[in-house]
């Protein structure tokens, strides 16, 4: 067996299981809307008003005065085709409320991705089996970062930086929010690198490089870094919920537009359609982070390209 | 706030949840700190922001304060009440007080181009009474309406099928701004998006949470007689910036981030008077006080002497002063003392007495104690049964529960707070009237507010919503309230509502709590900035000291 076809394999399973993953996200929203109480059509208005002209079109739309397996199709279909429906309150479908606020959310998830990846590599290579105060200092430091609530973090944030300093507008700006979104990234990464770290360096090619005369930067990074990567990159899942959820209180905060933001409004005002979306939205994220990975992984251990 | 629509219900959560209504215009304010300087950007912060932009539509009043730039009236009112002219420079009342005939202002263009003439009115109120508009507020407001009659180009009669004395008050408001008959021709959902007027100000864009752009609409030359000054507006540029969280928006302001803030935190008034650059403006709004509603129709409340042992046995006026740190004031009146027709009578028509309220409830038979110290008759304890809607709750009005519960339980009263899941349900148990107690405030410029609160065609049905949430029934008060919609005479409809208060009070009908004021953070390098008469801030005749 070559080692593309393993590959191609991973990956084609990997497509399979998103694939239930996905169609579990979609029958979960269905079965919520048939959940809630109050009659189905009710449920989608939530706290608006709608002429009984668009109640009919919304009963036809979903097919409600059909059996429930025909809805659940007729929903499966709309969702196949890209329609996540309408919210009534917002007055716009759904994929409009979405598309035009998940942009700044993506925006700022991967900006936290970026600087906590940067920062927590940087520390942890430079910390991992150092003299005990300097481990004893960062541990201490990461501590702090994942215990302070991202609404603390980010109003410590702006009274420092905006407030008193003036250095950042208090809305508008990117730095500030991804540093809030990413000390707790951060702090996690960080230890879960040096743990990794730190056994790497005591395997026996670590010896061995150091024996050809390598430097100890180089070991780290060169030889150290790769091994200590695997078990972060399995953190992804985590790290995908801490970045979408961290980003409602973080837009919030920091006046920030954004699926978060839509999201909040959406639950407090019981607008199930946007609600359905974003689950659905969130769903299809996981899944594309998860492929992502699969791949990532085969980059960073050359042992998945040629096992069997 | 939005309702629920199986029951075809109108204003309902609206009016309930406190969104608030009504008004007027600029009321206009003596210029000061010097002489008012044009151009450079005016930035303010608020809390929150509309679900939709079209007034015509949404009963939000922050959708008011949001258009009232870019939209004209065709009348001022200003904050006594009287009436000024604005695109409409003069108007007739019929000998029958069903007809209005406007004379309109000529030269006046909406910004795309459109002129402002007597078709466009009768377009704009065509528009908001039309079922597909489904406005949720601006409709209940001119319910007689019958239609309006193009006369010439720049005279419109509107009719009514009965004289409708609060018509003009209502058409000062931002609910009734004129917009573009070309914009209106749009589908809702698009008017939700840009709306189009005649105002000092032009829209740039909405950005849903994030605020509002507009620049000075060139060539204004329309402003309301009430004004400060006519003309175009000082400001080039108006921003209005969505920040909802207090302490960041407070932080905006106070490191001049943002030049004026709405609703400073209470906690936090005292921190703003105290800083040299910045200042509180304090603006009481009509309309509906925050008040508790007793059910009289049904229930312990039906018994006057046990509503009047529960008002006057509980000391809402300290509960009040210590949570909001003096930031509002303690209601004694069901409307505020900047609403039309306000009676100042009812402040001194009761007050705090414990021991009063003791006797009251002994005579009217509860007499017993049970084991954990709640009166009782014939063995029943005394329960207020109260569903509060804690999502809408604003200004900590769930702690302000918690605390006159504490109190009412010093008087042997058990106040059973309940929370309904959802607005729905509480909807649903408000129109049955299925409750003892529940609370609201709701804004409202013109003393006919009272008609909304008290009135018996105002008592909800499953299929009619009404906020008269005592479900009170008077003839007399009924007679009075009629009479007012008659006269469009300020003196003797201030004479009726006097009346009308006076005789809810008597009968414990209501429960006053607090008044509610909007306060307004500024700099001190902004002037001028006015208020409508519901209380919230324009921007036409302010301006901002640059540098």
């Amino acid at each position: 067996m070559t080692a593309r076809r393993t590959v191609a394999g991973r990956i084609a399973a990997r497509l399979g299981t998103s694939l239930l993953v996905l169609w579990g996200a979609v029958t979960v929203a269905f079965a919520a809307l048939h959940l809630t109480p109050g009659d189905v059509a009710d449920v989608l208005i939530g706290d608006s008003t709608v002429t009984p002209e668009v109640r009919a079109q919304i009963v036809r739309e979903y097919g409600l005065d059909r059996p429930v397996p025909v809805q659940y199709l007729t929903y499966l279909g709309r969702v196949l085709h890209g329609d996540l429906g309408r919210s009534y309150q917002l007055h716009e479908s759904v994929g409009e409320a979405i598309g035009s606020q998940i942009g700044p959310s993506i925006q700022l998830a991967l900006t936290a991705f970026a600087l906590a990846a940067t920062v927590s590599v940087t520390v942890a290579t430079l910390t991992a089996k150092r003299r005990r105060w300097v481990r004893g200092l960062f541990s201490g430091l990461e501590l702090v970062g994942v215990s302070v609530p991202s609404f603390w973090a980010g109003i410590l944030l702006l009274t420092l930086f905006s407030f008193t300093l003036g250095l950042f507008p208090v809305t508008g700006g990117l730095a500030l929010p991804a540093v809030a979104l990413a000390v707790p990234v951060i702090a996690v990464l960080t230890q879960v690198l040096r743990e990794g770290l730190e056994i790497a360096l005591d395997e026996p090619f670590v010896l061995t490089a150091r024996s050809r005369g390598m430097g100890d930067l180089a070991v780290r990074v060169r030889h150290a870094l790769r091994h200590a990567l695997l078990p972060t990159v399995t953190l992804a899942g985590w790290l995908v919920g801490v970045l979408f959820g961290g980003a409602v209180i973080v837009e919030q905060v920091f006046s920030r537009p954004g699926i978060g933001r839509l999201t909040l409004a959406a639950v407090a005002g019981k607008d199930l359609p946007v609600v359905m979306g974003v689950v659905l939205v969130s769903a299809a994220l996981y899944v594309v982070v998860n492929i992502l990975l699969d791949v990532l992984y085969v980059v960073i251990d050359p042992r998945l390209r040629s096992a069997s | 706030m939005h309702n629920r629509s199986p029951l075809g219900l109108v204003i309902p959560v609206a009016g309930l949840l406190a969104l608030s209504a009504c008004g007027g215009t600029q009321a206009a304010r003596a210029p000061q700190g010097g002489a008012p300087v044009k151009g450079g950007t005016l930035t303010f912060a608020v809390n929150t922001e509309p679900t939709c932009l079209d007034p015509h539509q949404s009963p939000q009043d922050v959708t008011g304060l949001f258009t009232r730039p870019a939209l004209d009236s065709l009348v001022a009112l200003d904050a006594k009440g009287t009436i000024h002219p604005w695109l409409a420079t003069s108007w007739k009342v019929s000998g029958d007080q069903k007809s209005y005939t406007f004379t309109l202002r000529q030269g006046v263009k909406f910004s795309d181009g459109t002129p402002f003439d007597a078709a466009a009115v009768k377009a704009n109120l065509d528009h908001i009474v039309a079922p597909a508009t489904k406005s949720q507020l601006a409709a209940s407001y001119i319910e007689p309406y019958t239609g309006s009659d193009v006369i010439d180009d720049h005279t419109v009669r509107v009719n009514f099928s009965r004289p409708y004395s609060p018509f003009l008050s209502a058409l000062a408001t931002a609910y009734f701004g004129m917009e573009s008959p070309a914009s209106l021709k749009q589908p809702q959902d698009a008017l939700c998006k840009q709306v189009v007027g005649s105002g000092p100000f032009v829209i740039d864009a909405w950005t849903p949470k994030q605020g509002i752009t507009f620049h000075r609409n060139r060539g204004y030359n329309w402003a309301p007689a009430n004004a400060a000054h006519n003309g175009e507006a000082y400001a080039d540029k108006l921003v209005i910036k969505v920040i909802t969280e207090n302490s960041v928006r407070l932080g905006a302001l106070t490191s001049g981030q943002v030049d004026a803030i709405a609703s400073v935190p209470p906690v936090n008034v005292r921190q703003v008077k105290a800083d040299p650059g910045l200042a509180v403006d304090v603006r009481q709004a009509p309309g509906g006080n925050y008040n508790y509603y007793p059910n009289t129709a049904s229930g312990v409340f039906t018994d006057r002497r046990v509503r009047q042992a529960f008002r006057d046995g509980i000391d809402f006026a300290t509960i009040v002063k210590n949570l909001y740190f003096g930031a509002y004031q303690p209601a004694s009146s069901p409307v505020s003392p900047s609403t039309t027709g306000y009676d100042k009578g009812t402040e001194t028509q009761w007050r705090y007495d414990p021991a009063e309220a003791g006797r009251l409830l002994d005579e009217a038979g509860w007499t017993g104690r049970d084991s954990e110290g709640y009166r009782t008759k014939d063995g029943r304890r005394l329960t207020v049964r109260w569903p509060f809607y804690k999502a809408a709750a604003r200004e900590n009005r769930d702690t302000l529960t918690e605390q006159v519960q504490a109190e009412a339980k010093k008087i042997g009263v058990d106040v059973d707070v309940t929370n309904p899941p959802s607005i729905g349900d509480f909807v649903t148990a408000f129109t049955k009237g299925d409750y003892d107690l529940v609370d609201f405030s709701w804004q409202r410029a013109d003393g006919d507010a009272l008609r909304n609160l008290f009135s018996s065609a105002s008592i909800s049905t499953p299929t009619r919503f009404g906020q008269n949430a005592a479900r009170y029934s008077d003839k007399e008060v009924d007679g009075w309230l009629s009479d007012a919609l008659d006269t469009t005479d300020l003196g003797r409809r201030a004479e009726l509502y006097a009346k009308v208060q006076h005789k809810v009070t008597d009968e414990a009908a209501v429960f006053p709590v607090y008044v509610f004021n909007y306060l307004l953070g500024e700099s001190k390098r902004v002037h001028g900035i006015g208020w409508e008469p519901q209380a919230y801030p324009t921007f036409y005749d302010a301006w901002v000291v640059q540098g």
